[in-house]
């Protein structure tokens, strides 16, 4: 065994020490972090001048719209007929160790009718990508960030060929789900602004083909970490000639409170009201194309009481029958698997690349190879991982 | 008649094999029903008889399996578009190469994937026009042997002339009496078996 778990045992007694303590911290700040969206929610006052200021320094909260800020809403129902359409993709990066350097994308979707009693279509698209354009970022290996964010405008596309393909024999409208935020990451990590300008033009002309073919989407977040409605709070605790840069930084009362904690309490299939999401990218990028995103919290049902975000663009979020459409698809598709859209776990169970698959890909790779005359070899720090990746052996 | 492939194999041995399919629908497989599968490149096709079938669950389908009221799709995604992890045990019983039929083992079992057919009823008939094939069932241990033999017995009588049928019977309780004479328990519950 590499890993002695007998010299971890009192490490594990303190991690499991500094969770307790910081649970126990959280209770006792959550409630007032609760009381404070009530009472923001019942008196706003001057939220919007503070909010408008804050966004001048950038800010990247929670921006409320008409909805009350502490509502929440029951599910409603989903239409008889309805199609929930979802897609996922799960990536191989190049290994420069390998035989050959690729990398490849594998997209997942599943076409679900409901009403219909009839299985859903599958579909799983695999691409390799080998030319120069795809494996070099200028002088270095591609970043597994760049592939992944090829991998989401893969999936983005996905959605829109197949929502745009669904051959209509009623008019039962159409859901179309992702397992993602809407607010691509890579926006988040992208140094070069030319190539973020170019990945952001791709995946915003995605949200266009989808708007087009009359679908809706949602991009859905299980354990979201973020604490947009949290800062939201914190804002409005301030004063509204203290706001700057520097204070707009600090998070006291509410540290290390996220917003999944903030409504873990939402009754099983309800949601919060719809906020705006103030992040430069959404308002730099999505805004101007009319995609700004917007997000809820929804409480997908189940015995554990999921907590997803549920991020939309804004002509999802402004037109009140397909946020219906998007709570009502999400309750009854998470019913089935106890708090997580069903459609979004056949989708990556249709994506995901196991092991053994890639091992045959690999084999696929060097017979094609020596069919051609060459001599693939691994490096011999591969070999040596695959010589040494199994059991350790201890001689006796 | 045409061939009705069934399933294909996952693994095998001289005495019988395990073979995987979709999931069964209300007539194949069954319990005791013949099949065959090739051995030998073709050379040699195994029949056997369908002893046992397994349907292993996965976590997702125990999941879904408390949802009240589940509606048709999901069930149907479940049934034809995940792998139903669905397997069906079959013993040998002879095999059939260009000498005609033999009632014995196997020289070599299939290979993995190999297709595994239903065997019609012309094949039926002439593979139980000997009893020697009840030799094997009845020797065989830790499966079902007396249900299996008698199931085989009741498919085999069915596709001859009614007329035809007790005779078969009779004879068949006949050679299972000299095969059991050593266990009157077991010959005298077998015997009732066929006969009902």
């Amino acid at each position: 065994m590499a890993l002695e778990l007998n010299k971890l045992t009192y490490q594990v007694d303190d991690l499991c020490e500094t969770l307790l303590n910081r649970s126990e911290e959280l209770a006792a700040s959550v409630p007032v972090a609760r009381e404070e969206l009530r009472i923001i929610a019942q008196h706003p006052t001057d939220l919007d001048k503070k909010i408008q200021k804050a966004l001048n320094f950038r800010w990247a909260g929670a921006i409320p719209t008409d909805e009350q800020l502490d509502a929440i809403f029951p599910a409603p129902a989903l239409p008889e007929r309805a199609d929930i359409i979802a897609a996922d993709g799960s990536q191989v990066y190049p290994d420069r160790h390998g035989l050959a350097l690729y990398y490849l994308i594998n997209i997942g979707s599943i076409v679900f009718k409901h009403g219909l009693g009839k299985a859903p279509e599958c579909f799983s698209q695999p691409a390799v990508y080998h030319e120069t354009k795809d494996l070099y970022d200028g002088e270095n290996l591609v970043a597994a960030a760049l592939i992944n964010a090829r991998r989401d405008i893969t999936e983005l596309a996905e959605l829109a060929v197949r929502a745009t393909q669904l051959e209509k024999d009623d008019s039962a409208p159409t859901l179309t789900l992702l397992d993602n935020g809407l607010l691509l990451y890579f926006s988040l990590q992208a140094t070069d602004r030319a190539q973020l300008d170019e990945i952001l033009r791709l995946y915003l002309a995605e949200l266009d083909n989808l708007r087009r073919s009359g679908a809706v989407i949602a991009g859905i977040v299980d354990r979201p970490q973020a604490a947009s409605v949290v800062r939201l709070l914190r804002l409005a605790t301030m004063e509204l000639d203290e706001i700057n840069e520097d204070t707009l930084r600090v998070t006291s009362p509410f540290e290390r409170i996220i917003d999944r904690r903030l409504f873990e309490e939402l009754p099983p299939e309800h949601r919060t009201a719809v906020f705006a999401n103030a992040s430069p990218q959404n308002t730099d990028f999505y805004k101007p194309r009319g995609h700004k995103i917007h997000f809820f919290y929804l409480n997908a049902g189940g015995n554990s009481g999921t907590i997803l975000r549920v991020e939309i663009p804004e002509w999802v979020a402004n037109d009140p029958e397909k946020l219906d459409l998007v709570h009502a698809g999400i309750v009854e598709q998470s019913r089935v698997t106890g708090g997580f859209p069903y459609v979004l776990m056949r989708a990556h169970e249709l994506a995901i690349v196991s092991n053994a698959e890639r091992n045959d890909l690999d084999q696929m790779v060097m017979q094609a190879m020596i069919q051609r005359g060459m001599s693939p070899e691994q490096s011999l720090k591969a070999q040596g991982k695959a010589w040494t990746g199994g059991s350790k052996r201890r001689y006796r | 008649m045409a061939e009705i492939p069934i399933g294909r194999m996952l693994r095998s041995a001289t005495t019988g094999f395990t073979f995987g399919c979709s999931v069964p629908e209300p007539a194949v497989p069954i319990f005791g029903t013949f099949v065959k599968a090739p051995a030998q490149r073709g050379a040699t096709h195994i029949i056997g008889l369908i002893y046992d079938i397994v349907i292993e669950d996965d976590p997702f389908v125990r999941q879904m399996i408390a949802t009240p009221d589940l509606p048709e799709e999901y069930i149907l995604d479940q049934r034809e578009n995940r792998q139903v992890p669905l397997e069906v045990s079959v013993l040998a019983v002879g095999y059939k190469n260009g000498d005609g039929v033999n009632y014995a083992l196997p020289p070599q079992p299939p290979i993995t994937l190999d297709s595994v057919e239903l065997c019609s009823e012309e094949e039926i008939v002439t593979f139980t026009r000997s009893l020697d094939f009840l030799r094997l069932i009845l020797a065989a241990r830790d499966l079902p042997a007396d249900e299996l033999v008698a199931s085989a017995l009741q498919q085999a009588a069915a596709m001859r002339p009614v007329d035809e049928r007790p005779r078969y019977l009779k004879e068949a309780g006949r050679y299972i009496a000299r095969q059991l004479s050593f266990d009157l328990p077991r010959l005298d519950n077998l015997l009732r078996r066929i006969s009902m």
